[in-house]
């Protein structure tokens, strides 16, 4: 893959929709194979920075770039992991036929997954540990096996740039820890991952570097160097308290209480 | 009146061959609609073609011809498009924006066969319920063979959806599932979804002439949401739906005719009632299912609740010793039988019911140990969560708990929890 | 074997006009008093179970009609109705709460399967030759012209009772309405009255029929709702807004299906209904499609202006641009626009350069409106920030004046507020603009 240009680039993109804007100007640059976090509070456009970059939303202006080419060149190296509750889970599939979806856009009309596709799903399964619920309806999996499902097919896609919606939303401690240690292996696999989160204690612990968003882009780089207490106040705008407490943890690089 | 004389075999025959292939491909499309969440707009679909049929006869197209597909097409895109017009640009919800839409396509179709009686060679009639009994009378040549003509474009159109979905099989699931993601993965998500329209309205105007507008949607819906209650599995439920569209054409026309009325509503009734029969037997979460399940758990918490209440009796508590509902005094005889209770009115445990009930008592215990630990509440609180989770834990997490209590031998209220497994000596002295 | 239209008799003779007036008044309380209870079916979202109701009736019809030996009497085969309607919405329910089945699928299960119910039972009564059985089929489209004074009156009478009781409980149906929720945990029955509301709409389904019939009845409790709903924000005003609409589609519908020999009732009613609601989306005030069209093209207008000037400033730090490379930042058939209007308002201005292209620079007026523009993104931001409510309630892309919005005192506390916290602080990064 190439690591000359940056990973991701936003450049000036605004959003709004009707007259409401959700991004003004948001200008950021991620550089390739790390784990990227976009951090910001209910309702401050995160998901729909990731949607525009995925072409999910119309731009009111500016332009995205992806591993420096626009989304339409890049396609077919991008891997999306949208939130859970997006689909119906009591959709009469497997988990198998949910994860060889992934391979789907590759395969091109008409063309059917064959053995390889198959042997490949297996083996993206495996590495989210749900190989022994392979043949299981997707509804009758727990909340954090669900998003593992999700994930297995963005790994199925065998992109170079993955982007997350929330992968921690309602998914138990044991999923989270899997799903983010596969993420890091990904990492050092030389791709880039972009997660929408909204834990702060847990961005400490496993993102490289995070950009904080609220309508704007109040700050983004390393996750030290952005999460101090004054970037945290103008990002969650008043409520401090607990705010202060983060931060303290994050620049002393523990956890909070 | 038509008087259709019973003895021509080949007549029903070519009805029943009729009914089958409009409802193979109302089930196919319909199973699609039904996955999507879209059975209302194959509602609003079938409404809609109307005014499109009347337009194109009355410009010259022949019922079942392409012409008259083409203007279905037409005006089942248009109901779409002013759906989603109201939706974004007037902000109506779905259900109302689909309401407005076809009631009025309808109206206008109404209008124009009514207005037009003369020149349109439609009847109103036809229009709502379809002429099943008819369409053998209207054949054309094939291969020597007077074939009906409708059967003929229910079959072509039934052999293109089949086409259709087997070469687009991927995009149609994958789009189906997740709109969103299959857009990301590069999909042509738009092309899909206007193809799964067309798909509707092909299989609408193959339908209309034998069972009309509104019996459609019983063949799109019905089928599909009984196969979706039956199996798990899209492929299968798209195979299951197929059959149960085709058996209920059979039974229903055969039904229709033993009753002298209505071909097309009779197989909509035949239909309700494969549904009806989907949602009670359905393995695993039928209505029966459910209610079997449900109450075998009842009994299964019966009679462990009597086995723990008699353990109690022996610690000393004696309270609640004798059964005192039916259901207890059902769940003592079946343990009396299963011996698991000594016979006779002081009956005390078995040792097989003893070492049954100490393990109950051993999940009440642990829990309530476990809740008095980790969750703040007040002594009284921790008997009612205890008394329904002692019948769920199993031997890991009894383990796990014990472990988590680290060997702590008493429950919040001082009482002994009974160990896992019994020292050899103490099998005959329970409260140890 | 069926029922063909053609061997029906529908009467088209004339009618004494005492007869006529009587209709005519019952027809129009009838669309009034669906109007209003459609409001309800809409805000609550139950347009559809309306119609799975409605399409059930027929079979209601012939249930009532066998029952009564072969009478057609209308308060009996409307109680007829008014039962497997009632059971079509049972029927949901239960479908709802036994099975996986969603609700989209199980209202076409019911209307569908009872559709099919109520037309067996019809054909088997018509081809069993029962007498007085062919005017039946005047339920599946309506047809008024067949309602006698005292048919008109008594619909009349159970639609008047019908609006009667939703003003009555008007305070509790809009509450339930609009947050069930809340409504149950205040203490109110709510299932009580959203089953009650459900059932008004039903009755008001059978009571549409003889105007609408079965199959479009469900437009007379669903568009005339819609339409009111485009010409106000307001519960109390849109209740009797819908009723008037649904009172005038009525009435232009039976007025011009007496009018034409054999045009069913029904179709015209709901083409009358569509006309005016068409009107609205059009012309609504705020609502409507032209003031929203107006609307949605200054804002994009003032939006694409303000980018202009804003990349424009950026590109003059490097000596005069080109529209070109103005527009490759700010592309859109606005930004086109935009550039001739500040063109025309002279905020830019050409400039000759040596090599004779033709290159523009903003003039002091438009160095002002882009300065004027990031004033009030900073201080946008500075709302945000200290007050995110405010900011995202009022913020529109033609970035509007905060002082003009909020006023200046609102304003002056924000400043204030955010100064105070900032002070700890090191400098401003990350604004809007």
């Amino acid at each position: 893959m190439s690591t000359t240009s940056a990973g991701l680039e936003f450049h000036d993109v605004t959003v709004a929709y009707g007259r409401r804007p959700v991004l003004w100007n948001v200008d950021l640059t991620v550089p390739g194979a790390c784990l990227f976090g976009i951090v910001g509070p209910n309702g401050a456009g995160k998901s729909t920075l990731l949607k525009a970059a995925l072409g999910l939303v119309p731009l009111a202006g500016g332009e995205v770039r992806i591993l420096g080419a626009p989304l339409e060149q890049v396609r077919a190296r991008v891997g999306y992991v949208p939130q859970r509750e997006s689909v119906d889970w009591d959709f009469p599939v497997s988990v198998t036929d949910v994860v060889l979806m992934g391979t789907y856009a590759r395969l091109g009309w008409l063309r059917r997954p064959g053995p390889r596709e198959r042997a490949l799903a297996a083996e993206c399964l495996d590495r989210v540990g749900l190989a022994d619920v392979a043949e299981r309806q997707i509804g009758r999996l727990s909340g954090g096996q669900q998003q593992r499902v999700f994930l297995a097919r963005a790994l199925a896609q065998q992109a170079d740039v993955y982007f997350l919606d929330e992968p921690m939303a309602g998914v138990d401690a044991r999923s989270q820890e899997r799903i983010f240690r596969v993420l890091s292996d990904l990492r050092a696999e030389g791709r880039l991952v972009v997660i929408v989160h909204h834990d702060l204690r847990s961005v400490a612990e496993w993102f490289d570097a995070v950009a904080l968003i609220d309508m704007r882009l109040v700050a983004t780089g390393p996750v030290a160097e952005v999460l101090t207490p004054e970037n945290l106040r103008r990002t969650y705008a008043g409520r401090l308290d607990v705010l202060d407490e983060i931060g303290r943890a994050v620049a002393e690089g523990g956890r909070t209480s | 009146m038509i008087e259709i004389d019973t003895t021509h075999v080949w007549m029903h025959f070519w009805a029943i061959a009729t009914a089958a292939t409009v409802s193979a491909a109302c089930a196919l499309v319909g199973s699609f609609l039904v996955v999507r969440r879209l059975s209302l707009l194959g509602d609003a679909i079938s409404h809609a073609v109307l005014p499109g049929i009347v337009l194109a006869v009355l410009a010259g197209g022949r019922p079942g011809g392409a012409g008259v597909f083409l203007g279905a097409v037409v005006a089942a895109l248009v109901t779409v498009w002013l759906t989603n017009l109201l939706g974004t640009h007037a902000g109506l919800a779905e259900d109302a924006g689909a309401g407005v839409a076809f009631t009025t396509l309808f109206a206008i179709g109404v209008v124009l066969v009514s207005a037009l009686a003369s020149q349109v060679d439609i009847d109103p009639g036809c229009v709502l319920y379809g002429i099943l009994e008819l369409v053998p009378f209207d054949t054309v040549p094939i291969f020597g063979l007077e074939v009906p003509r409708a059967l003929l474009a229910a079959a072509t159109v039934l052999a293109v959806l089949v086409v259709a979905a087997a070469l687009c099989w991927k995009e149609l699931v994958f789009t189906a599932f997740d709109p969103a993601a299959a857009r990301a993965a590069g999909l042509p998500v738009g092309i899909v979804s206007a193809g799964l329209l067309v798909a509707t309205s092909l299989a609408t105007v193959a339908s209309f002439e034998a069972v009309g507008a509104i019996l459609v949607v019983a063949m799109l819906a019905v089928p599909a949401a009984a196969a979706e209650l039956l199996v798990r599995r899209f492929h299968l439920m798209l195979v299951v739906a197929v059959a149960l569209g085709i058996a209920g054409s059979i039974v229903g026309y055969l039904a229709a005719w033993h009753f002298n009325t209505n071909a097309a509503g009779m197989i909509a009734v035949v239909l309700g009632i494969e549904y009806l029969l989907a949602a009670l037997l359905a393995p695993g979460d039928g209505v029966v299912a459910r209610v079997v399940s449900r109450e075998s758990l009842r009994w299964r918490v019966a009679c462990e609740d009597r086995l723990a209440s008699l353990w109690r009796a022996e610690e000393g508590d004696a309270a609640a010793l004798a059964p005192r509902t039916l259901l207890d005094r059902l769940a003592q005889a079946r343990l009396v039988f299963g011996g698991r209770i000594v016979p006779g009115r002081a009956g005390g445990l078995t040792d097989i019911g003893r070492e049954e009930a100490r393990v109950i008592v051993r999940s009440h215990r642990l829990w309530e140990a476990w809740l008095g630990r980790h969750v703040a509440l007040p002594l009284d609180h921790l008997h009612p969560p205890a008394e329904w989770i002692e019948h769920h834990l199993g031997a890991e997490v009894r383990g796990r708990i014990a472990a988590d209590l680290e060997g702590d031998e008493g429950d919040p209220h001082g009482r002994d929890i009974p160990p896992e497994e019994f020292p050899r000596r103490a099998a005959d002295e329970p409260t140890r | 074997m069926i029922l063909a239209a053609a061997d029906l008799p529908f009467p088209t003779g004339w009618i004494p006009p005492y007869n006529t007036l009587v209709v005519a008044a019952g027809v129009a309380s009838v669309g009034f008093a669906a109007g209003v209870v459609g409001c309800f079916a809409v805000l609550r979202r139950r347009a559809l179970a309306g119609d799975a109701a409605a399409h059930a009736t027929l079979l209601g019809v012939g249930l009532a009609f066998l029952l009564g030996g072969g009478r057609r009497d209308l308060p009996l085969l409307l109680g007829g109705a008014l039962s497997t309607a009632i059971a079509a919405l049972a029927g949901l329910v239960l479908i709802g709460r036994w099975t996986r089945t969603r609700e989209d699928a199980a209202t076409a299960i019911v209307l569908g399967v009872s559709f099919g119910a109520g037309i067996t039972l019809l054909s088997g009564i018509s081809a069993r030759g029962i007498p007085g059985s062919a005017g039946l089929e005047q339920f599946l489209l309506g047809h008024t012209a067949g309602l006698t004074a005292a048919d008109a009156m008594i619909l009349g009478a159970l639609s008047l009772l019908a609006v009667a009781l939703v003003t009555l409980f008007l305070k509790e149906s809009t509450l339930v309405a609009f947050d069930p929720l809340f409504a149950a945990a205040s203490g109110w029955p709510v299932t009580l009255i959203d089953y009650a509301l459900v059932v008004l709409v039903a009755v008001m389904v059978v009571v549409g029929l003889p105007a609408a019939g079965a199959v479009l009845v469900t437009a007379l409790v669903v568009i005339p709702p819609v339409t009111a709903r485009q010409w106000t924000d307001r519960v109390g005003v849109m209740l009797p807004l819908a009723g008037l609409f649904g009172l005038v589609a009525a009435l232009s519908g039976v007025a011009v299906s007496s009018a034409v020999p054999r045009m069913p009732t029904g179709p015209l009613v709901v083409i009358a209904a569509s006309l005016l609601l068409a009107i609205s989306l059009l012309l609504a005030p705020r609502r409507g499609g032209l003031a929203r069209w107006l609307r949605s093209r200054r804002t994009v207008a003032a939006w694409a202006e303000g980018r202009l000037l804003e990349v424009a400033l950026r590109l003059e730090g490097e000596g005069p641009f080109t529209r070109e490379q103005l527009l490759a930042k700010a592309p859109g058939v606005a930004a086109e626009r935009a550039f001739k209007r500040l063109a025309r308002t002279a905020a830019i201005e050409p400039v000759v350069t040596r090599a004779g292209t033709h290159a523009w620079r903003l003039a002091v007026w438009g160095r002002e409106l882009a300065a004027e523009r990031s004033r009030r993104l900073a201080a946008w931001t500075e709302v945000l920030e200290a007050a995110r409510e405010d900011a995202r309630g009022h913020l529109t892309i033609d970035v509007p004046s905060p002082e003009a919005i909020l006023g200046a005192a609102r304003m002056k506390a924000i400043r204030e507020s955010a100064a105070a916290a900032r002070s700890a602080s090191g400098p401003v990064s990350g604004g809007m603009s």
